[in-house]
């Protein structure tokens, strides 16, 4: 069965990584895009859907990460590629130091704090004008010389790959039993001898370190820097991803963060019917269909499965839980 | 002439608590009976506004902008109703945490929805009405009318909400409900249709504030914002679901706003709110008046 999973895993990374040769320039620079909020989206879900920390903030620690970036750059005289490193790093920082803040706090407590923070962040970089250029906006050095969309594709397409295998990865370690035990029921987790304080903090910390590494190569691939990065209707996007493509799945952030850039692109209609549309399509899905796309495509491969062998035919398992 | 400016300062902080106060009161209130954070105020707040903008232009004259004032607030009351109905009503089926996620994406999908909606069907203009009263002069104060008027109406609207609280059977009943919900129903009082009410008043209260406002921040799709922002930082300031809490903490945080934007600078006005915040979830997550969550 998992190897089922991750047959049809690598099929589609082959195939996500042969798309660009079949589309024109503007089309691979629109699904470059749709790769930040991949990462943005699987960061989120780490943290909101396996752990059960509902943060608020990703896209504030993406915007750190690609300020930060820029002032490696700009300041330090660094290379754009040390910079985005550079960003991560201050962005699991200052996450470490938020985990820390909040971590005492659950459900709406800490969703109120993560989203003060991030209002914080955005105004702060609104209001030092003389340092980050304010509203105008803060021009960045590129990440490539040429303009070519081929390189930021595979640059952003490898980046998110890479953190979807370090999810998956992290699923299969202790690490992911440990997450998904603290989500689950947080006094169980405890009395089992998982050590809460720590590892709600760690996985804070990477999670956070995910979102300002897609900040930061967002940065150096739009070349234009502005605190509406920070504006909350931001994080309401990565949410409306990853809900449409399944909360709490693997590859729904993926699924959500490509389907939301590419039938956007697709429909060619303006942007506020766009969201019209995802919000209207999260409120069904959510209402209706909890697992998303990704639950839906799981339930529709098991039946596929136990059509073709019906001799072992367990019933079901309820499709939210038994997601990997 | 010190003294002049400490009086002037303190009018305008006044003023405004009485409309924050509102704001932050319908946020509470939904809070402390549903125990949900409802992430669409601001949008409740905007069609308010708006609801209140076009009765002013299109049919009652902005002399009597009085009189639209109940009709936008019994305008969202009911599309409250039918959205906690059909949207939060079904979150009621999952345990606690499930329910606090499932109502965080409903309402943060149905701000998005109702802000590009409002975007789509009025433009992305900003509107005003004309001033509700004149600018008035008292004791060598001078004082905005449309705030002026603003802060009398959420006077009334607060005093109201307090009444009907208190002093009817259907207000405590949101009072029994908000202390303990399956205590509530043992004693016969049917959580649905008070969740479903609760929720439209609590909008109402929002979309009143709209209403009451549309002259001072104006009437364009993102007004709420500034209506959430400030309805989310003194409820924590205040203690979630504490209603006295939420009053004194609007008062307190108008009258930061009013001197620190005149002391210390304009610019840093909209941070001192996410100060108290923070400054309150990490040193006394209660706030002023909640009670400290208790666990078992």
């Amino acid at each position: 069965m998992s190897r089922w999973w991750a047959a049809s895993g690598s099929v589609a990374i082959v195939l996500l990584a042969g798309l660009p040769f079949f589309l024109n320039g503007y089309q691979i620079q629109v699904l470059t895009f749709g790769y930040f909020w991949v990462m943005l989206g699987i960061s989120w879900n780490i943290l909101a859907g396996y752990t059960g920390q509902f943060s608020l903030a990703q896209h504030a620690f993406a915007t750190l990460g690609s300020y930060s970036s820029a002032a490696a750059v700009l300041a330090l005289g660094l290379p754009p590629t040390v910079g985005i490193v550079v960003g991560a790093l201050v962005a699991a920082l200052l996450g470490y130091g938020l985990g820390w803040v909040t971590l005492s706090m659950r459900g709406i407590y800490f969703a109120i704090a993560t989203w003060a923070f991030a209002e914080s962040v955005r105004i702060l970089i609104a209001v030092n004008p003389r340092i980050t250029r304010g509203d105008m906006g803060l021009p960045v050095p590129f990440l490539f010389d040429t303009p070519d969309p081929f390189p930021y594709y595979y640059v952003f397409f490898a980046a998110s790959m890479l953190t979807l295998l370090l999810n998956g990865w992290l699923l299969r370690t202790r690490v992911g039993y440990r997450m998904r035990a603290i989500r689950d029921d947080q006094e169980l987790a405890v009395a089992s001898g998982v050590d809460v304080v720590k590892w709600k903090r760690l996985v804070f910390m990477l999670s956070t370190a995910l979102a300002g590494l897609a900040g930061g190569l967002y940065g150096h691939t739009v070349g234009l820097l502005s605190p509406n990065q920070a504006q909350f209707s931001q994080m309401a996007f990565v949410i409306i991803a990853v809900v449409l493509g399944g909360f709490r799945t693997l590859w729904g952030p993926v699924i959500g963060g490509l389907l939301a850039q590419g039938l956007s692109e697709a429909l060619r209609i303006s942007q506020e019917w766009r969201l019209v549309i995802f919000a209207l399509l999260v409120i069904v899905v959510v209402r209706v269909y909890p697992p998303g796309i990704m639950g839906g495509l799981y339930v529709l491969a098991e039946r596929f499965r136990r059509a073709r062998t019906p001799r072992s035919t367990p019933s079901p398992p309820a499709v939210s839980e038994s997601l990997p | 002439m010190d003294l002049q400016i400490l009086a002037q300062l303190s009018a305008v902080g006044l003023m405004m608590g009485a409309l924050y106060s509102l704001m932050a009161i319908g946020i509470t209130f939904i809070a402390s009976v549903m125990k949900l954070i409802n992430w669409s105020m601001g949008e409740f707040y905007m069609i308010g506004s708006y609801v209140q903008y076009y009765l002013i232009i299109l049919i009652l004259g902005p002399e009597r902008w009085y009189l639209a004032l109940p009709v936008a607030m019994f305008t969202v009351f009911l599309l409250g109703l039918v959205l906690q109905r059909g949207l939060l009503a079904p979150m009621f089926k999952y345990d606690e945490a499930r329910r606090f996620e499932y109502a965080t994406i409903i309402t943060i999908a149905l701000s998005v929805l109702l802000q590009n909606l409002a975007i789509i069907l009025a433009g992305p203009y900003q509107w005003s009405p004309r001033e509700y009263l004149p600018t008035a002069t008292f004791a060598g104060l001078s004082l905005n009318g449309s705030r002026l008027a603003g802060a009398i109406g959420a006077a009334v609207i607060l005093a109201l909400f307090y009444g009907f609280i208190k002093h009817t059977m259907v207000g405590l009943s949101f009072l029994g409900a908000a202390q303990n919900r399956l205590g509530a129903q043992t004693a016969g009082i049917q959580l649905a249709r008070v969740d479903m009410i609760a929720f439209g008043i609590g909008v109402g209260l929002a979309a009143a504030a709209g209403a009451l406002l549309a002259p001072v921040f104006l009437v364009y799709p993102t007004n709420g914002v500034i209506s959430t922002v400030k309805g989310f930082e003194i409820i924590v300031i205040g203690g979630l679901g504490s209603l006295p809490g939420a009053v004194a903490a609007a008062f307190g945080l108008a009258l930061v706003e009013s001197f620190g934007a005149f002391y210390i600078s304009p610019a840093y006005q909209d941070l001192y709110g996410f100060a108290f915040l923070i400054a309150f979830l990490i040193l006394r997550p209660q706030g002023l008046f909640g009670e400290r969550e208790r666990r078992v």
